[in-house]
């Protein structure tokens, strides 16, 4: 069924360019990036391993209203020993007058501007500002501008774990100098690897703005569930930029955010699978932290942590980017998990398994074209 | 003979008095009168650019593309270099919007950000992106004369009008006395420090209006850094769709 949606998005996007003549202005471009990750455990052992990944889009000029989008990504598995890949992007968007109409493989991102979102179309889509597959969906998105900033968007996502439709809806406008978005999304149930996730429904709002030279913005969040057991989260945050005499900058990110522990590992994205294997009423407190320092035009360093105030485990994440030319860029990076045995950060061994790692090293290399 | 002599006196007299009458006329300018001339050859009602960004740090350099529009009160850049392919930001007023193209999603950004280096330049936001007329943000007198690559100037000094959001706090305008365009920039903070200094490299006429298609942005609180910026491409009110300026348009 997920072959033939593709395939048909694929042939038509074919017979439009057949039929056009405009194939002397499509383009290619993407990343090719590589790293040397090496993962160090309780004992102190470090097992490296290498990882590759082509990231490939096609630029296809828009005809009139419609747009068509194509972008492939290709990664080696470790654990496989072979490759594999992802279609980021397959969809015709077609642009009418009160309605703009995307069909097809397509990210549905509803970020606002904070390091974790808590409700995102897909929870974990987004994890301190980085991007998971789990964002690029099969979906319709119906969009409907209102004016220049706002809008209704409704989205029926078909989730590779159900034979159900996911529902969205999203509206978006401005006051005051505040971005403001309402948000409601129905998931359908799920079958995930043989656990069966019943299906849930949740509501969310954010806000977004200034108070002076300050950023600010929040999200408020609830999950229906059944028997009035449903869980109020909540995140606060803000972002701040310092100029020292010399021209540098320090930008500072900092935000809470409370919910029950049962929906974390959803929030928090298959980067950082948490021990959350107990106590799952719980309500977790997490402050999440980011300092960037910008020593010049080319180059920064920064940190970022994330804290459980329960437990006081915690994951630090210092980094490195250089921009060694026009289209080569050098990061290093660094995740070190600090907290005893069982909490919710802190590295894990059971039956002399490793669950968790102490730390994480990567090198890589990013060439855009 | 003596009737040719007579004509020819008259003749010189009447050349002075001219040219003094021009002089003069040139000198009544008031500062506001030529910030106008100003804004009238660098100010666009409606504008299409193409342009290219060079951020130069000591032996290494990055070149950035882009392609920005900008009417009266709002500005849309779209960079067009790989890198940073498909990234977009809209600016209304006071509010700056970021398009990522990869999650194909829109977020505000924060009001600090418009004074940072625009990805990584010495252009900030503001710089790029402001399309209010000077004379809306600064009031201006004139301060002396000076010449600046043979081409006599007026030099203008502006502080910021009280209330008004601008990133620089005074500039120092060395204006064209005959082409009424600005050849160098100062930029300052209000604690009196020198910021950054802009200089026009290259002008050219387009459609009867002096426009630096050239200009270099000095960072003079860092040493050995500087950005360029070139216009390829210049179009005066281009035909655009309705709601180019919003936020639909960024997706």
């Amino acid at each position: 069924m997920k072959k033939n949606f593709h395939i048909s998005i694929l042939f038509v996007i074919i017979f439009l360019l057949a039929t056009i003549q405009i194939f002397a202005k499509i383009d290619l471009g993407g990343e090719l990036s590589t790293s040397l990750i090496s993962i160090i455990d309780n004992k102190g052992k470090i097992s490296p391993y290498l990882q590759g990944s082509l990231d490939l889009e096609l630029f296809l000029p828009p005809l009139d209203d419609t747009q068509a989008k194509f972008e492939i990504y290709l990664f080696n598995d470790p654990m496989s020993g072979g490759f594999d890949c992802l279609i980021k992007k397959l969809y015709l968007k077609y642009k009418f007058e009160k309605l703009h109409l995307t069909l097809g493989r397509q990210p549905v991102s509803w970020s606002f501007g904070s390091m974790l979102n808590p409700v995102d179309f897909t929870l974990g889509a987004m994890v301190m500002d980085e991007e998971t597959g789990s964002k690029y969906q099969n979906a319709i998105e119906a969009y409907v501008p209102l004016n220049w900033n706002t809008s209704i968007s409704a989205v029926a996502a078909f989730p590779e774990a159900s034979q159900e439709v996911k529902w969205g809806l999203r509206g978006r406008t401005m006051i005051e100098g505040y971005d403001l978005t309402l948000n409601y999304v129905r998931e359908p149930e799920m079958n995930l690897l043989g656990n069966l996730i019943p299906s849930s429904q949740r509501i969310g709002f954010t806000v977004k703005g200034d108070l002076g030279p300050i950023g600010i913005y929040g999200a408020l969040g609830y999950y229906f569930e059944d028997n009035d057991n449903g869980d109020l989260a909540f995140l606060i945050g803000g972002d701040y930029s310092y100029f020292f005499e010399a021209g540098n900058k320090i930008y500072f990110q900092v935000e809470y955010l409370s919910m029950k522990k049962n929906k974390l590992s959803s929030v928090l994205g298959s980067f950082f699978t948490g021990n959350l294997d107990n106590d799952l009423d719980e309500r977790v407190g997490l402050i999440l932290g980011m300092i960037n320092y910008k020593i010049d035009e080319f180059s920064q360093v920064n940190l970022m942590t994330i804290s459980s105030i329960n437990d006081g485990s915690i994951i630090v994440m210092p980094g490195y980017r250089n921009q060694l030319s026009n289209n080569l860029n050098l990061d290093l990076g660094t995740a070190i998990f600090l907290g005893k045995e069982n909490t919710l950060f802190g590295s894990n061994l059971s039956d002399e398994v490793q669950l968790k790692p102490q730390g994480m090293i990567s090198v890589g290399l990013t060439y855009s074209f | 003979m003596k009737r040719i002599k007579c004509v020819l006196w008259l003749g010189i007299i009447i050349s002075i008095l001219i040219s003094n009458l021009i002089i003069i006329s040139a000198s009544e300018l008031t500062a506001e009168e030529i910030i106008k001339k100003r804004d009238d050859n660098e100010y666009f009602d409606l504008v299409r650019i193409e342009a290219e960004m060079t951020i130069v740090n000591g032996g290494r350099k990055i070149i950035k593309t882009m392609i920005a529009l900008s009417d009266k009160k709002n500005s849309l850049v779209e960079f067009t270099n790989p890198q940073d392919r498909g990234t977009k930001f809209l600016k209304r007023e006071d509010d700056l919007w970021m398009f990522f193209p990869d999650a194909e999603e829109i977020i505000k950004i924060s009001g600090h950000m418009l004074n940072q280096g625009m990805m990584g330049s010495d252009f900030s936001y503001q710089d790029i992106m402001e399309s209010d007329k000077l004379t809306d943000l600064y009031d201006f007198k004139i301060v002396g004369e000076e010449e600046i690559d043979g081409r006599v100037c007026y030099v203008l000094e502006g502080i910021a009008r009280e209330g008004v959001k601008v990133s620089y706090y005074r500039r120092l305008s060395w204006i064209d006395q005959e082409r009424f365009i600005g050849l160098k920039e100062e930029l300052y903070a209000p604690s009196g420090k020198l910021l950054k200094v802009t200089t026009a490299i290259e002008i050219r006429e387009f459609e009867g209006r002096w426009i630096p298609i050239e200009s270099v942005m000095e960072n003079k609180l860092r040493g050995n850094t500087y950005t360029g910026f070139k216009i390829i491409q210049i179009e005066f009110n281009p035909k655009i769709p309705e709601g180019t300026f919003s936020l639909q348009n960024l997706r």
